[in-house]
């Protein structure tokens, strides 16, 4: 377990650091491009084409371009190592790790309440379809998670705005389930901030919760039709004892796996639903940031951060995996 | 008595070919499937209609290949499902613009902001999500096919490197990713993002999950018989892997990318919710409804009808994709 985990963690040393790569060569591509682009915004008006030029040299320099491109990597890499991922180009030039830390909270709490709506609706849903397999509830539950299944996420927040708009206003609804005029943390203002995230946390619980529902359903009927389930109503067990203790505990193991792959959409998904409601996540920073022309070190920065979390993360469920599943054997 | 009338030693002969199980036709097939999956059934039809939806007007952005000037009889100059273009502006009685109309006999999902027709919007729409579901997914495959294949195939350190790459790639978030690539832009030259640019990033960010379904399958078709046959008889790996690995692997192939579809669409319409700036102007769902979005409050048809479109393409891809996968594949796990 132990090897496995060193082993695990220089692994994902190496894939980190082709991130950080990939990243780097990505913004390389055309870098002329950009640089015209800041150019032209920095020189905006002004025809001189010495004055035009300076702004390029200036941007070249501000970028690091002016170097050599191992040169570049090198301070890159460097600069990653001491977690510092650059400025941001607009505004007043905030380093963009203090930018992102101060987002991170927005962007978690949503995230964990997700999966918390999920989990709620997932567990008592899955269980009664599976021990109820084929009767008009199970019907009723799986049609109702494929529609949801269907109907993208990005679409229910939408559609259930303009429900809100159309045929709630002046109700108490819009206020607490539509977008909110100003945010604030847990915090500041618990009330503001459970306004703030009903909404989002509901619908995007209910995306990710009709993907567990179905998983947890299947696993729960190969699990109910196992011997040592026979065993135990041979026994004389009651239901309960046997659906909860014997059943649904080995079931669950496969579906922690739906969590930890769910975890990765959960994280692109809130960029939707970050925009949409108007929480200052991490989502809505770099839908912010790829908009107004194109501030690339906070896109990068984001980009970079997601993708480390995601690889920790990916490790994490792994050695829960075998924690709670001891018949796993790391080779 | 009706042997008897036989010469001796024709009892094994051949039954006249009338005695042999009819084979089906493709017209039974298609009914069989359809009482089997109604709801896949329903998602093809669906499929077809969009399908339909994109012949109208093939634009040289598309880079199709131009079509005959009236295929069907039908003018090639307008959208033929719609009565009128998605630029055509409409006027009231008195002059003004007839904006935010709700939706009537002329027009049938109301008009928009700038008095054009929802309706014929939302079926040009169609064809933007469809070239870039098509492409995209035709990338995806082909690319991610061949990833797959070669990781699977060659095993041991050719596998090793390829899956620590395709964990950097899978570790960026699919929509995250979208961004960073349209963002940076890499084939367009110039300022304007092009369509085939948006195709290919979507493509790029799905290769990850193709990959990995299509090399599970090659690990498992690698150990069949047949194939340590074939290489008994002194196949090359190359033909191993195109003759005998490849057309058994052909069904998950198309199932995944039936079932790509619809998330490529859905991701695309996302990416123009959230960044319009960062995507090629053009009409488009996810464009249309950004921009009905911020009027909610004043006109909610176009919004509904813009996201009802989105739903319902996403919607058909998943049924037909599904209840192809059971049928083609009942055991791939997407």
């Amino acid at each position: 377990m132990q090897q496995y985990i060193i082993r695990r963690l220089l692994l994902n040393f190496v894939v980190i650091f082709l991130v950080a790569t990939m990243v780097f060569l990505a913004l390389r591509i055309d870098s002329d491009t950009v640089v015209r682009k800041r150019a032209g915004s920095c020189a905006s008006g002004n025809t001189d084409p010495e004055l035009y030029e300076e702004c390029v040299r200036n941007t070249k320099a501000e970028l690091g371009l002016d170097k050599s491109i191992l040169n570049q990597y090198g301070n890159f890499i460097w600069d990653l190592a001491h977690l510092d991922l650059g400025h941001s180009t607009f505004g007043n030039k905030d380093p963009i790790a203090t930018e992102i830390k101060e987002r991170v909270g927005a962007s978690v709490e949503l995230g964990l309440l997700q999966i918390v709506v999920a989990l709620t609706i997932a567990l008592p849903v899955g269980i009664i379809s599976a021990i109820r397999q084929d009767t008009w509830i199970d019907y009723f539950l799986r049609f109702f998670s494929i529609a949801l299944l269907g109907i993208p996420v990005f679409v229910v927040a939408i559609l259930s705005i303009l429900l809100l708009t159309v045929y709630a206003s002046g109700t108490f609804l819009p206020d607490w389930f539509g977008p909110q005029g100003h945010y604030a943390s847990l915090t500041e203002d618990p009330q503001q901030n459970i306004k703030n995230m009903l909404a989002p946390a509901l619908v995007g619980g209910l995306g990710t919760g009709a993907v567990m529902m179905r998983f947890l359903r299947s696993q729960m009927l190969e699990v109910l039709r196992q011997d040592y389930v026979r065993t135990a109503w041979a026994k004389g067990l009651k239901e309960r004892v046997i659906i909860v203790r014997h059943a649904l505990k080995n079931a669950l193991i496969p579906v922690l796996t739906i969590v930890g792959i769910l975890l990765g959409s959960v994280i692109s998904g809130n960029v939707v639903l970050e925009f949409i409601y108007r929480i200052p996540g991490i989502g809505f920073y770099v839908t912010a940031a790829a908009s107004q022309n194109p501030d690339f070190p906070a896109v990068q920065g984001v980009v970079l951060t997601v993708a480390v979390s995601l690889v920790f993360i990916n490790l994490l469920i792994d050695v829960a995996y075998g924690w709670l599943d001891p018949r796993i054997r790391y080779s | 008595m009706y042997l008897e009338e036989q010469a001796p030693g024709t009892i094994g002969a051949p039954t006249a070919e009338a005695a042999l199980p009819k084979r089906p036709s493709a017209l039974s097939n298609v009914w069989k499937f359809t009482r089997r999956k109604p709801l896949g059934a329903f998602g093809f039809f669906l499929v077809f209609v969009l399908f339909v939806m994109t012949l109208g007007t093939p634009k040289a952005e598309f880079g199709l290949p131009s079509l005959p000037d009236r295929p069907f009889g039908f003018e090639l100059d307008s959208p033929w499902l719609a009565r009128y273009g998605e630029e055509d502006l409409f006027y009231d009685p008195d002059g003004g613009l007839s904006q935010n109309e709700d939706p009537s006999f002329d027009h049938w999902f109301g008009t928009d902001n700038n008095g054009r027709d929802m309706y014929a919007r939302i079926v040009v729409g169609a064809r933007r999500s469809m070239f870039v579901g098509f492409w995209a997914l035709t990338i995806a495959t082909l690319l991610g096919t061949t990833v797959g294949v070669l990781s699977g195939y060659f095993g041991k350190w050719v596998d090793t490197i390829v899956q620590r790459f395709m964990d950097a790639l899978q570790s960026f978030p699919p929509l995250i990713a979208l961004i960073l690539i349209v963002t940076i832009n890499p084939l367009g030259k110039g300022d304007t993002a092009s369509l085939m640019m948006a195709a290919f990033a979507l493509g790029f960010v799905g290769i990850t999950s193709v990959q990995r379904i299509t090399r599970g399958v090659v690990l498992a078709t690698r150990e069949q018989q047949y194939v340590e046959a074939g290489r008994v008889i002194g196949a090359t790996d190359l033909r191993i892997m195109f003759r005998y690995i490849l057309p058994n692997i052909m069904a998950s192939i198309i199932v995944v990318f039936s079932t790509g579809i619809g998330v490529v669409i859905l991701a695309e319409a996302a990416l123009s919710f959230v960044v319009p700036q960062a995507v090629p102007l053009g009409t488009s769902w996810g464009l249309d409804l950004s921009n009905s979005y911020t009027r909610i409050g004043t006109n909610p048809n176009p919004v509904f009808f813009t996201a009802g479109a989105i739903a319902v393409a996403v919607l058909a891809f998943n049924l037909a994709g599904d209840a192809l996968r059971d049928v083609l594949d009942p055991r791939l796990r997407l």
